[in-house]
């Protein structure tokens, strides 16, 4: 008898542990539907989260953001918040899963989509009418899913936009008889040009630096994603020869050995220590340079990036169960209205607002003729076609295969079309689970 | 003399006991239950039953995981059990300045792990200390690939490991050497027996005991094998994931905000009832020790 009750208890506590096992927020999806009282006046107090931005270059400008906020809105408080750069999807991770999540948080596209799948984000579609209209489209683009069932959904207003720029050493690229102001456009010019340098310098000088990723794939032409926006499918005869150029260059010897390897510290650190001659950045990266490597800034020269330009994006979204929808909505509204955008791009040479009204902006498009000055004009004029190459369906496990697969293919482990295969395989089954 | 109620020793353990139900048993109960759902990172899941263990078994990663873990643990074992004991015979003689060479031994136990990482990254890279030296020396013309060779890797995650960890049981030996007998040395050496045959007959039977125990942990801490191998081969398990270890897929499958933690939680599972097989391996080798003494 005492041995029956035991196994039954033993039992019950197994199927409360299994009923009760969700780690996952407990919002429901209907949270994401909630239309937002706009008339009614605006009191209480919200909570702001930004990703790494409270230092002494923006804590003034947000300091008076809110302070002009809370002067136009009487009796309302904005208590800002800022979280470090890493680990910060881990720490959204943490305020979904308690419930914590801030009332309007700086979110880019991939986190977004991670958390507007749980409900925990205000679709702006039913609740900004103006939202076509006032924000760029490219931008809003990245923060509408096509996995999430909701047709036009929208979790995010554009914040702010980037894209990435060539850099070149004209130095070390005249040291090797390459001219910077005639740099490579595509990437079989760069490979060409990568040769050049190999040779000229005994193998000592690097042009190129780093493994493909999905961006090149997206370069050849490939579709990532099936018609139906549900399946991966860019194993195609295209991304495979891009693949098999990268891996030719590899056993050339045009790419330093360790770029595959956990020794490997990224083109834009092995640029600044003049190992390599082509880099890319945002458009502020000669600003940067100048601080941290004032003599390799000055021979710095921009180009547009080859072939399409990715878009990174940066956005500001509302969570769905905020206790305040109205304030929290109207702060978001406030931060990424035209004026609030410009006067903080302002600050960020090299980036663009994600307001619509500043895409004519004329201000953008003139550069003081320093090259700073010129990557920041590459980067405006690149914004209007740059892309956003990465699927919100796309995750971190399947970026880990993606690169084990491509150093596969790379180190002759494997044909270029197998890792393709295999990638794709991987990540589809990853999708099912 | 006064009897003590019956709970009064109950009421001593509650802290330990609320301590291990709340760290160890709970967490130990929760990874099996979910290791039978689907739960997501943020967007929860259900009950499933065996699908876990099913993927775990068509995983492309979990063969070259298992065979890493169980090298990297089969070398470790005898490397981590011995040198640290002749390394304690070494430094326990009263020589002056042994001291230094005890700090010495024991310093990379106190390392951090950043500091470790670079200075092996340092070590072991194409352009590192190891290549360059040996090619400016003349011995080379190609480089020794130790971060992107499949087995090299691994055998350079050992011995870092083994430097790492030398100090460690160094100390654990040398407590050990102090409780044995020195008449049973003197008595030897009257014997005639020389230093070797001392070792064998003398020393090793002393810290029997220590050598199982510390036998024991070097396996269990082999089996969980993550940073060494992270360390050297980064997220990805190196070059092409060949040198993944069985937690790093473990890492792998729980991270980010979409982490398949009840995917995770199967292969803690698995990892654990592998990690059994040597402890009941070396459970019974010193119960068949102690029973041939």
């Amino acid at each position: 008898m005492r041995r029956t009750t035991a196994v039954s208890a033993i039992a019950v506590a197994a199927t409360l542990l299994t009923a009760g096992c969700g780690v996952g927020s407990k919002a429901s999806t209907k949270d994401a539907d909630r239309t937002v009282a706009t008339t009614a006046a605006l009191s209480g107090s919200i909570t702001f989260q930004t990703w790494s931005l409270k230092n002494d270059k923006f804590t003034p400008y947000f300091t008076k953001l809110i302070a002009d906020f809370k002067a136009a809105h009487p009796g309302t408080d904005v208590n800002w918040i800022d979280q470090p750069g890493d680990g910060y999807p881990t720490k959204v991770t943490s305020q979904v899963a308690t419930g914590s999540l801030p009332d309007v948080i700086n979110l880019p596209p991939d986190i977004a989509h991670a958390v507007a799948k749980t409900g925990n984000l205000l679709d702006l579609r039913k609740n900004v009418p103006t939202l076509d209209t006032d924000w760029v489209k490219s931008g809003l683009n990245a923060y509408s899913y096509q996995d999430i069932d909701k047709a036009g959904s929208n979790f995010g207003f554009p914040w702010y936009l980037g894209t990435d720029v060539s850099y070149w050493n004209k130095a070390l690229m005249a040291k090797d008889g390459l001219d910077a102001t005639k740099p490579p456009k595509t990437f079989d010019e760069l490979v060409a040009q990568a040769k050049t340098m190999h040779d000229n310098s005994g193998g000592k000088d690097y042009l190129m630096s780093r493994a493909p990723g999905l961006s090149d794939i997206a370069n050849t032409g490939t579709k990532l994603l099936s018609d139906d926006g549900t399946k991966f499918a860019f194993n195609t005869d295209p991304a495979a020869a891009m693949l098999d150029k990268y891996t030719q260059a590899y056993k050339a010897g045009y790419l330093p050995s360790n770029v595959l390897d956990n020794a490997y510290e990224g083109n834009s650190a092995l640029f600044s220590k003049q190992q390599v001659a082509w880099t890319t950045g945002g458009g502020n990266l000669i600003t940067s340079l100048k601080q941290d490597n004032p003599s390799l800034a000055e021979n710095v020269l921009p180009s547009p990036a080859l072939d399409t330009a990715p878009l990174y994006v940066q956005g500001l979204s509302v969570a769905s169960r905020s206790k305040n929808l109205p304030l929290a909505l109207a702060f978001a509204e406030f931060v990424t209205n035209n004026e609030n955008q410009v006067a903080f791009i302002k600050l960020a040479p090299g980036f663009l607002p994600g307001s619509a009204a500043s895409a004519d902006d004329p201000e953008y498009s003139k550069s003081d003729g320093t090259p700073q000055g010129d990557a920041s004009v590459i980067a405006y004029k690149d914004l209007t076609t740059a892309v956003n190459f990465t699927p919100p369906i796309w995750t971190d496990a399947m970026n880990t295969v993606l690169n084990q697969e491509i150093a596969k293919a790379m180190t002759g482990k494997e044909s270029a079309k197998q890792a393709l295969d295999n990638t794709v395989n991987q990540a589809n089954a990853l999708l099912s689970q | 003399m006064r009897s003590h109620r019956f709970y009064t020793p109950w009421l001593l353990m509650l802290p330990a006991l609320i301590w291990l139900a709340l760290f160890s048993v709970w967490p130990a109960v929760n990874t099996i239950t979910l290791s039978f759902t689907n739960v997501h990172q943020l967007t929860g899941g259900h009950f499933i039953g065996l699908k876990n263990y099913w993927l775990l078994w068509h995983d492309p990663h979990i063969r070259d995981a298992v065979v890493n873990t169980i090298i990297f643990m089969v070398v470790c074992v005898p490397l981590l059990t011995v040198l640290p004991l002749l390394l304690a015979l070494l430094v326990q003689r009263q020589i002056p300045g042994i001291a230094f060479f005890r700090t010495a031994f024991y310093f990379p136990v106190i390392a951090s792990a950043v500091t470790v990482a670079l200075i092996w990254k340092w070590l072991l890279d194409d352009r590192g200390l190891i290549n360059n030296l040996a090619q400016s020396l003349g011995f080379l013309h190609k480089t020794i690939p130790f971060l992107t060779d499949r087995w090299l890797l691994l055998l350079s995650a050992v011995a870092l490991t083994v430097w790492k960890g030398l100090g460690y049981y160094m100390v654990l030996y040398m407590s050990a050497l102090g409780s044995v007998r020195r008449d049973l040395h003197e008595a030897a050496a009257v014997d005639g027996a020389g230093s070797v045959r001392r070792f064998w007959s003398v020393t090793v039977p002393g810290v029997r005991g220590t050598m199982i125990l510390i036998s024991v942990l070097i396996a269990v801490n082999a089996m969980r094998v993550f940073t060494e191998l992270y360390i050297l081969g980064g997220r990805t398990g190196g070059v092409g994931g060949q040198d993944v270890s069985i937690v790093m897929l473990v890492q792998q499958a729980a991270s980010g905000s979409d982490g398949r933690l009840g995917y995770a939680s199967a292969i803690s599972v698995f990892l654990f009832f592998l990690t059994a097989i040597p402890l009941l391996f070396l459970t019974r080798l010193n119960k068949h020790a102690q029973e041939e003494s």
